[in-house]
């Protein structure tokens, strides 16, 4: 399907499987206004090496909070969450994260863009331009390299924001509703193409939505959330790569709907 | 134009009429938009000369343009004119390097870091009110009227706008983009080098230009008012006291275009450097 080969795709079986995460028992909460708000409350969760997890939820559910706890960007107030087995202590290269809004820097080109997310690798210039152009290319922006951000569609923009979160190699990437902010049409497209990125790149993948369809068609895992605890974790029987029109998601949507409207 | 692109010719006689109504070679167009600009001095020297022409005493006020030619062909051959403008000029820009790098300096530590804000804020904006030519008194006391005071009057000058800018820039640093860099695991540098200062950048050239303006002014200023040294202030000074209007007119001319030509130069380094945004 595509040229890339991704070194730790062929390594796959022999070396040992990394990207696993434990969230145990981690609380948060918010300073508003000189009274604490609880966001999160007693969370638990394991998810497993190269697994995809959809975690839905309405709005305020504390789902992005959790994002960016796993991201290293806010602290938990108590808890603990492991990535292979390590605390998380602040941001890492092992895990990279997809805003909503794609978050380029407007002043740089595409392709300087998704340099700097090298900035800290020791490869020569050379074969990190080569490593961004093959990014690129999985992405589908072949040709963009040196367009603006601005001269970008919102969709056009957020394959680049993956391309970016995508260099630095990341055992775990997490997506805070990387497709909310675009059009159905393209939403539906890039769905498909995240699909095939997390087939050719098998790092664990945990992405808010709240779209349930969405949540089913990429998810292995759907972690339903109500404001401030997970009301529950569904195993999606289905493989990859999906058909969206398979009867075994029904039931599975009904159900999320209705836990989600319960909350 | 337009109407050739909504009716492309149909017929060969059709064609042949159109061509009668080509529109004027590009390069036509370029140069009558850029003489429009020029309408308004001639009409201005045009007045001038006819203002020389009435009887002696007007002829004093309003050197004879052909006189003001003969002026100016001699200081030219002298080098004169060349030595002057070049002294000013030199002037100019080693004051605004001077004091807009450490406007920049300043105005980026002051965004950075609120106990610097507190430090120098309420200081600066006393001293901002001072006209930079009102230190001169001052200056003149302390340093002479060498090149040392004009030069530090110069770089008051072009301190304060780019002081002023680059805080303001640098104050919009968005969390959105920090927390990238964030996630990115960037240095403290490259966090400066790739968020801080591009995103400071369009305010800190806003900043340049102001300045730019104001070092000029003010070196002008000094040079005249001191009256001593090369420099295009300096030459009118001397002129002035000779009686000599030619000079002094050739002199404000050479400012006003040299002026004009830095602000030319300036707006294609920013259009340059912001090409990145929508609107450039």
């Amino acid at each position: 399907m595509n040229a890339i080969i991704d070194p730790r795709s062929v390594q796959a079986d022999s070396a040992p499987a990394v990207g696993g995460l434990a969230i145990r028992h981690v609380h948060k909460g918010f300073d508003i206004d000189g009274r604490k708000l609880s966001v999160l409350e007693d969370v638990s969760l394991t998810i497993a090496p190269g697994q995809f997890v959809s975690i839905v939820g309405a709005s305020g559910c504390g789902k992005s909070t959790l994002l960016r706890l796993i991201a290293g960007l806010e602290r938990q107030d108590s808890g603990d969450i492991l990535l292979n087995e390590v605390p998380v202590a602040g941001p890492g290269l092992d895990r990279g994260l997809i805003f909503q809004d794609h978050r380029l820097f407007p002043w740089l080109t595409v392709e300087q863009n998704v340099l700097l997310a090298l900035s800290n690798s020791d490869e020569a210039a050379t074969d990190k331009r080569a490593r961004v152009a093959s990014l690129l290319t999985l992405v589908g922006l072949d040709g963009f390299a040196q367009a603006f951000p601005h001269q970008l569609s919102g969709g056009m923009a957020q394959r680049a924001a993956i391309a970016r979160a995508l260099a630095p190699q990341p055992q775990v990437l997490l997506l805070d509703e990387p497709l909310g902010a675009l059009d159905a049409l393209t939403r539906l497209r890039l769905q498909s193409e995240l699909q095939r990125i997390w087939l050719a790149q098998r790092s664990t993948m945990i992405m808010v939505t709240h779209d349930v369809d969405e949540a089913l068609f990429l998810g292995d895992v759907i972690v339903v959330m109500q404001p401030g605890r997970i009301a529950r974790i569904l195993h999606v029987p289905s493989t990859h790569p999906r058909d969206r029109a398979d009867p075994a998601l029904a039931p599975l949507k009904a159900e999320i709907l209705s836990l989600l409207h319960a909350g | 134009m337009s109407l050739i692109a909504e009716f492309p010719p149909t017929s060969f006689v059709y064609a042949d009429r159109i061509e009668d109504h080509d529109p004027p070679p590009a390069w036509l167009v370029a140069l009558v938009k850029r003489a429009r600009g020029l309408v308004l001095p001639l009409l201005l020297a045009a007045a001038w000369h006819w203002a020389s022409s009435i009887d002696a005493s007007m002829a004093y006020a309003f050197v004879p343009l052909d006189q003001v030619w003969e002026r100016l062909l001699q200081l030219l051959s002298t080098g004169e004119l060349a030595i002057n403008a070049g002294s000013s000029l030199g002037r100019a820009l080693t004051g605004l390097a001077l004091g807009g790098l450490s406007g920049i300096l300043l105005g980026s530590l002051m965004a950075g870091f609120p106990l610097v804000e507190r430090l120098f804020g309420p200081l600066l904006q006393a001293f901002r009110q001072v006209p930079p030519l009102g230190w001169l008194p001052l200056v003149g006391l302390w340093l002479g009227s060498g090149e040392e005071a004009k030069q530090l009057l110069v770089a008051v000058a072009a301190f304060h706008p780019l002081l002023l800018n680059s805080y303001e820039g640098f104050a919009q640093a968005e969390k959105k983009h920090l927390e990238v860099g964030r996630v990115l695991m960037l240095s403290r540098w490259r966090s400066f080098r790739f968020i801080l200062l591009p995103t400071a950048l369009p305010s800190i050239l806003t900043g340049v230009g102001q300045a730019l303006a104001f070092a000029w002014i003010s070196t002008i200023g000094v040079e005249l008012l001191f009256g001593t040294g090369a420099g295009l202030g300096s030459l009118m000074h001397t002129a002035q006291m000779a009686g000599d209007m030619g000079v002094v007119l050739l002199c404000v001319i050479s400012i006003g275009l040299m002026g004009y030509g830095l602000n030319l130069i300036l707006s294609l380094v920013r259009a340059r450097l912001l090409r990145w945004r929508v609107t450039g």
